[in-house]
């Protein structure tokens, strides 16, 4: 039975182990562990790393996917140790289950930074990511700021607002979400519809489509991201009402929020960033034995119709 | 009375009924009497439409006896196609949406073929399409939405125009009352129909969805009954894709995932049978309202998610039930 398919294999082997990790001599080889390229906004961070890296040609970058499976992520690390990287790089989908292997590698001497979301414990070279409570404080400040504009809160009348939440069993969605109401809190703003539209510009339009059919008037949407805040606006376009609101979204892609904004469909979207030319630079200074910071929040800017063409504005 | 019973005896009578049960619940939680405004009545007809021109292809498999889970995937796949054609590269809508339907009766024949001449499960050969379209769509997006925003090789972005196919198909006729998608969706309906009840090959898909081996004693073409139903499947999908690329004004790779569940659920809603041989596009017409107005009704009054998926769950349950043919 073995007969036929043992040299298929032995080539298979072969071409696999001289595929496997081409290293010159005096080149570094980073390994990118992403969690999910389903997503356009860990499509811009790998290309935001490969971008960095493309600048230092000391540097190669090894990217994987693991395709929103944490065990395919985890094994994907392991496979990346025993590869023997000079440096991980982690978007890791989830905290707990995937400490260990990060743990694992950091105690074997290869440097790891951790993107975006965290992992248990200290057991990493350096944590880089945005604090969405941050971000989403932000927006609720500047839709205060607004709200307090229109005439008829001017005159005393509540402000009404929509939220259209990301997926609130994720944790950005409830740091979004808790952000935001942290910053209304006290206001005279009324939350008059809430649905969870798990990220999704479909469902974001549907549910807005319910909110305009129960509210009568609606000053403010806020959407947890842009997709969600651009599907409210069809939907409010369709209803004639689309003048009427104010739409807030977050995360800020250079193809997708900013495009909106540019086009007056968003009157603020909120940049979540991705860190991935951060973690380039601090991946470099980690191999060249400088000193990095153990945590790294990144700075994330404000985009409006005023400054998109200037590159936006940070936000304090 | 009698005329009553017999109606509810009829598939379509207890599908109505189902239906009947759904629009009673609207009215009882009518938010503020938003279910009584015809606005609400046509968005849940647009937002439906996508589902529902799925739902026609897969009632036309199901009466084979078959089951096509590549629809979501296929629509992902056409809806990418369709945006890079007519937004990117601005071809005409006369030669963009040939094109793309092509590319769907491509993937439907494609597993049609691999059902029809090598034998392959039904559920295999389908779900073995799902994922290769998924790819095939992410290889052509390149992971990204294709969308108005085109970048530059400096890396600046351009901001394309709208073309006038999206426009109309996401408009609105008849005095803003009823959106062009919903008619999409009638028309694929009113075709399914022709098909299944008008045209000779209709009956072979019955046959052979009846008993295939007997089908195929008595003369019926099998292989091609099941290709053509395969392949009018992939043109579905390649339909809804369209639909769905000018609702969202991109084409999204990612468009489409886990619509094969919701257009199985709205044909076994509607009253067709898994087991094939029986069944029609009425039925899945019905069936596409019952779950568009249940997601609706959940959707105006405002129901927390956890409480949306348990009643969703249980009120389907309960419309399935209604529908039993009463133990005599």
């Amino acid at each position: 039975m073995t007969t036929p398919r043992t040299p298929f294999a032995l080539l298979l082997t072969l071409a696999l182990a001289s595929n496997a990790f081409p290293k010159d001599a005096g080149k570094w080889v980073v390994g990118m562990s992403q969690c999910n390229l389903g997503e356009p906004w860990r499509v811009q961070m790998n290309a935001d790393v490969r971008r960095a890296a493309a600048a230092h040609p000391e540097l190669e970058v090894v990217f994987k996917d693991a395709q929103n499976d944490t065990l395919a992520q985890r094994a994907q690390i392991e496979e990346f140790v025993n590869s023997g990287v000079d440096l991980l790089i982690v978007s890791p989908k989830e905290a707990a289950p995937l400490t260990p292997p990060v743990a694992e590698a950091y105690r074997r001497g290869i440097p790891v930074i951790v993107l975006d979301r965290r992992v248990l414990g200290s057991d990493y070279t350096e944590f880089i990511g945005a604090n969405n409570r941050l971000i989403g404080k932000a927006a609720g400040a500047w839709a205060l700021r607004r709200l307090a504009e229109l005439p008829a809160v001017r005159k005393g009348a509540r402000a009404r607002v929509v939220e259209l939440q990301g997926l609130m069993t994720s944790i950005p969605a409830q740091d979004r979400g808790a952000g935001f109401h942290e910053a209304l809190k006290g206001a005279p703003v009324d939350i008059v519809y809430t649905a969870d539209m798990k990220w999704l510009e479909p469902q974001a339009r549907l549910e807005m489509e319910s909110a305009l059919a129960v509210q009568p008037r609606i000053d403010l949407v806020f959407a947890h991201n842009d997709p969600g805040a651009h599907g409210a606006y069809l939907a409010a376009q369709a209803a004639g009402r689309e003048r009427d609101i104010i739409f807030v979204g977050i995360d800020a892609l250079a193809q997708e929020g900013q495009v909106y904004v540019r086009q007056g469909v968003l009157a603020a979207t909120f940049e979540y960033p991705t860190g991935g030319r951060e973690a380039v630079e601090d991946a470099l200074k980690i191999l060249r034995h400088e000193s990095v910071e153990k945590e790294v929040t990144l700075r994330s800017r404000v985009f409006t119709p005023e400054n998109v063409a200037g590159g936006g504005e940070w936000l304090r | 009375m009698r005329t009553l019973r017999r109606w509810i005896e009829r598939p379509e009578g207890r599908a109505l009924f189902a239906l009947l049960f759904i629009l009673a619940i609207g009215c009882v939680f009518n938010a503020h009497d938003a279910f009584f405004r015809w606005g609400t009545h046509r968005d849940m007809l647009r937002q439906v439409s996508v589902y529902g021109i799925l739902a026609c292809g897969m009632t036309l498999v199901i009466v084979t006896g078959g089951i096509d889970l590549s629809v979501g995937s296929v629509l992902g796949l056409c809806a990418v196609v369709f945006a890079q054609l007519s937004l990117h590269r601005g071809q005409p809508a006369v030669l963009a949406v040939p094109a793309v339907l092509a590319v769907g009766a491509a993937a439907g024949l494609a597993s049609g073929a691999a059902v029809a001449r090598f034998r392959i499960q039904p559920f295999i050969a389908t779900l073995a399409m799902m994922v290769f379209a998924r790819g095939l769509a992410k290889w052509l997006s390149g992971g990204e939405k294709v969308s108005r925003a085109l970048q530059q090789p400096d890396g600046s972005f351009a901001y394309l125009d709208l073309p006038g196919a999206f426009e109309r198909l996401d408009a609105k006729v008849w005095g803003g009352n009823v959106a062009v998608v919903t008619l999409v969706f009638l028309g694929c309906v009113a075709l399914s129909w022709v098909v299944l009840t008008r045209l000779r090959y209709g009956r072979y898909l019955y046959a052979t969805g009846g008993n295939e081996e007997a089908a195929r004693l008595s003369g019926v073409p099998v292989r091609r009954a099941k290709l053509l139903a395969y392949g009018l499947s992939g043109v579905f999908s390649a339909v809804a894709g369209i639909c769905q690329a000018a609702q969202e004004q991109q084409g999204d790779p990612e468009a489409g995932v886990s619509y094969e569940l919701t257009a199985i659920a709205i044909a076994v809603i509607g009253g067709n049978s898994l087991a094939g041989g029986r069944g029609g596009v009425g039925l899945t017409l019905l069936g596409a309202m019952t779950i568009g107005y249940l997601e609706k009704i959940l959707s105006i009054n405002a129901v927390a998610e956890s409480s949306r998926l348990m009643l969703t769950g249980a009120i389907i349950l309960a419309a399935v039930l209604l529908q039993r043919r009463r133990v005599a």
